[in-house]
């Protein structure tokens, strides 16, 4: 899925970035690469961009630019009874 | 015994936002000289410190995420570096964000530069409980490391003491290799083998380097490379040796060797760091939960750019008053002082009421800067485009955008320059072209007059709020019909960094203000100065003896026999009569002329057009052109004369009033700001389109409120 398709509040791991030109490289230089584990803050008050947390550093994208980077979706683990 | 100091150059690299530019101050104190790095609108920071026997130059390089050269910054810090213009790097990394910052690091040491690490922010690292285990660290990364802090300026002399002992070879680490995995590093040493057969090229730049730069498809090392015979043996085996390793990594190249990069600094970070849990809430996050929170967010944003106007125009307004009172002052002595004449006409007419008129805005400039400056220094600013970047993207803009225009408001000058964060060509153009349409705090004194003289006093509020709002709408569509047309280029991508808040230190938000400030009184000032003259010189010239001849006559003649205070009076009137005559003979005057069929549709006659050409110069001398010409003679500061002359006035009425507040809206900024447009725009064609565009605007605009004016008035 793509990180695009994230809520607030959800984990995630960086599969791959998809070929963007510069963008791809400045993600990347973010820390913004295959394996990285990251959590969506929160959207703008108007929707877009958003703002993931990655690793102690904020950082905000558009979601034309998360559209761009697939992810995969931490299950969140089930809450023992 | 003075003694001779050696000099030494130190370069400091780093991350946006890791401390550079503190730790610069902090190291260099006040001592700054600002410019631009030679050909990009990248700014140069340099400073100068006296180190035991060293003069240090200090050169603070523009802080990036990466060596790639994507961005004008990254080109210069890699040019630099790899130019070996600095005798030793200090790179600055936040300690509390190890792992991006030393992803920078790792690229400086390829560059394999004497350096040492400035660990910055070391006290709020003690402070989260994070442990460092230096001396491993120093050995992995093959580097000193050196704790310190800009805020509480702590470490800054065993920095020092380490770069200058580092210069003097005293002290040295072994150099770490910076390794890869096996299948690239086999294949970064057969492209090193053959990039060493160039000794030069090697000795200049390293052929390991090289070779990994090749790997990363980097154009400027591809482009030089080319031009080198070395070219001749890498052309037809590089090919094999990239397609050969894309097989054996099964993925592209450049993206392993940066998965490669941050895996080494993730190694180095596991075997030296010792962390709490990172998943608790930090301060940052609670402040942004409220700052940029969903309901919240774009509230508290337009509370505070409020705050910052209401401070900027109610707290500037007293110091204001001393100013303009002191530049009368200075007139009234200077005309007492110097004799009846040209000199005196040039002193008092050009050059006080000229610079004058541009110095009273100053308290006004330094407070939006300091408000601008804090917001900037604490980490809002980047929210601040965060949460506009929709509107502004809707617009064809970029959330950072918004930081010009609001100082655009202030005025045109620093806005231009405050583009340079602007990385993509057609924003930052765009951006520029509509900054004039934000009302600049010049343009304020000729609504003030024009409203005051045909509106009523409830109304004026709400006609200036008016004129703001349309000012905002012109540069909203203007900004859309660039995007869709001639900068139709692609915008930059949204992808910024949030900063940890922080509260600033008062002496560094002091020194942006100061810098930025000054930018616009050094440049407003030498060209306001320029022009003064030249408006002075076409206002006063050609002299027609002849008309003066006839009109003092007929002053003396009506005089005759009348008592020495009737005298005077008469002697007064014929003075401004004179004074407006002579104007209307002039170079002003008769340009004013030559604009009527161009500026009759608008309901402007020659006087206007005079006055605005004035206007031209800066924006205030509108108002004390218009003085002159309704012979008010020296009407300086006061225009309550001005506002009753003008109510007489058959050629104005409230329609007139409206097309000239809006035409003085649009049209082209000061020639100080064209001059800083056309520097920062790098093209004639762009000044020559922009200068047209303004006109062309404010012509049309300024015909349809006239024409519909006209109908309601």
């Amino acid at each position: 899925m793509k990180m695009s398709d994230l809520k607030p509040g959800d984990k995630g791991t960086v599969l791959k970035v998809e070929h963007m030109g510069e963008t791809t490289g400045r993600l990347m230089d973010l820390g913004l690469h295959k394996g990285a584990s990251f959590k969506v803050v929160r959207k703008a008050p108007l929707g877009d961009p958003m703002e993931i947390k990655l690793r102690g550093t904020l950082l905000a994208l558009r979601m034309k630019e998360a559209e761009s980077v697939v992810v995969e979706k931490e299950i969140p683990a089930a809450k023992e009874k | 015994m003075v003694k001779k100091l050696k000099s030494m150059t130190i370069a400091l690299a780093g991350n946006p936002n890791s401390g550079k530019t503190s730790l610069f101050n902090a190291i260099a104190g006040t001592h700054l000289k600002v410019g631009n790095w030679a050909g990009v609108t990248v700014e140069r920071y340099e400073g100068y410190v006296n180190y035991k026997d060293y003069r240090i130059k200090l050169v603070d390089l523009p802080g990036t995420y990466s060596l790639n050269a994507y961005s004008p910054e990254e080109t210069v810090a890699r040019d630099f570096i790899a130019g070996k213009q600095a005798d030793i790097i200090i790179n600055v990394v936040d300690g509390t964000n190890l792992e991006r910052n030393l992803y920078l690091t790792h690229q400086l040491m390829e560059l394999e530069p004497e350096m040492v690490i400035a660990l910055n922010m070391y006290d709020e690292v003690q402070k989260s409980g994070i442990t460092i285990d230096f001396k491993y660290l120093q050995k992995l990364l093959g580097c000193h490391i050196v704790p310190v802090s800009a805020a509480t300026k702590s470490g800054i002399d065993s920095l020092l003491d380490h770069a200058v002992r580092v210069y003097e070879k005293k002290i040295s680490i072994a150099k770490n290799k910076i390794f890869y995995s096996e299948v690239v590093e086999e294949a970064i040493s057969k492209v090193k083998a053959l990039i060493e057969t160039d000794t030069a090229l090697t000795a200049a730049y390293g052929a390991r380097w090289l070779a990994v730069k090749l790997f990363e498809n980097d154009e400027a090392v591809y482009k030089m490379l080319r031009e080198k015979p070395v070219w001749m043996r890498l052309d037809g085996k590089l090919g094999p040796i990239l397609a050969g390793l894309e097989t054996a990594i099964q993925g592209k190249i450049p993206e392993r060797i940066l998965e490669d990069r941050y895996a080494f600094v993730r190694g180095a970070i596991k075997e030296t760091v010792k962390a709490p849990n990172e998943g608790k809430v930090t301060m940052t996050d609670r402040i942004d939960s409220v700052l940029i929170g969903k309901y919240t967010g774009l509230p508290i944003f337009l509370l505070i750019m409020w705050l910052i106007f209401q401070v900027t125009f109610t707290l500037g307004k007293v110091p204001m008053g001393w100013i303009a009172a002191f530049f009368n002052f200075a007139g009234a002595q200077a005309s007492v002082l110097l004799p009846a004449g040209n000199i005196r006409s040039i002193v008092v007419d050009a050059i006080i009421a000229g610079v004058g008129g541009v110095v009273v805005f100053i308290p006004n400039i330094l407070l939006l800067f300091l408000g601008l400056s804090f917001l900037e220094a604490t980490g809002y600013m980047a929210r601040a485009a965060f949460v506009v970047d929709k509107v502004f993207h809707k617009i064809g803009l970029h959330g950072k955008s918004f930081i010009p225009m609001v100082t655009g408001f202030g005025c045109s000058v620093p806005a231009f320059m405050a583009c340079r964060t602007l990385k993509s060509r057609s924003d930052r153009l765009a951006t520029m072209m509509v900054i004039p349409f934000m009302s600049c705090g010049a343009k304020l004194p000729v609504y003030i007059l024009l409203i005051g003289a045909f509106f009523p006093v409830q109304m004026a509020g709400n006609i200036l709020f008016g004129v703001y709002l349309f000012g905002i709408l012109v540069a909203i569509l203007s900004a859309k019909l660039f995007k869709s047309t001639i900068f139709r280029g692609q915008s930059e991508p949204f992808v910024m960094e949030l900063p940890v808040y922080r509260m600033p230190s008062i002496q560094s938000v002091l020194m942006q203000m100061w810098l930025k400030a000054w930018m616009y009184i050094k440049k407003a000032g030498t060209t306001i100065l320029a022009a003064s003259l030249i408006i002075w010189f076409a206002a006063n010239y050609p002299v027609n003896k002849a008309l003066e001849n006839t009109m003092n006559a007929d002053a003396v003649l009506q005089s005759a026999g009348k008592s020495p205070v009737e005298k005077s009076v008469i002697m007064e009137k014929y003075k401004n009569e004179y004074a407006a005559a002579r104007l209307e003979h002039s170079f002003a005057g008769m340009i004013g002329k030559g604009f009527e069929p161009v500026l009759k549709p608008l309901g402007f006659d020659w006087r206007i057009n005079t006055a605005l050409v004035s206007g031209l110069a800066a924006k205030e001398i509108v108002v004390s052109t218009m003085g002159t010409i309704y012979s008010m003679g020296q009407i300086g500061h006061e225009t309550g004369g001005l506002v009753n002359r003008l109510r007489q006035d058959k050629a104005y009425n409230p329609a007139v009033a409206l097309s000239l507040i809006i035409f003085v809206l649009l049209y082209v900024p000061c020639l100080a700001a064209t001059a800083v447009f056309h520097k920062e725009a790098g093209e004639l064609r762009m000044t020559i389109f922009y200068i047209a565009y303004a006109m062309a605007t404010a012509w049309v605009m300024a015909f349809m409120v006239y024409r519909v004016a006209l109908l309601f008035l």
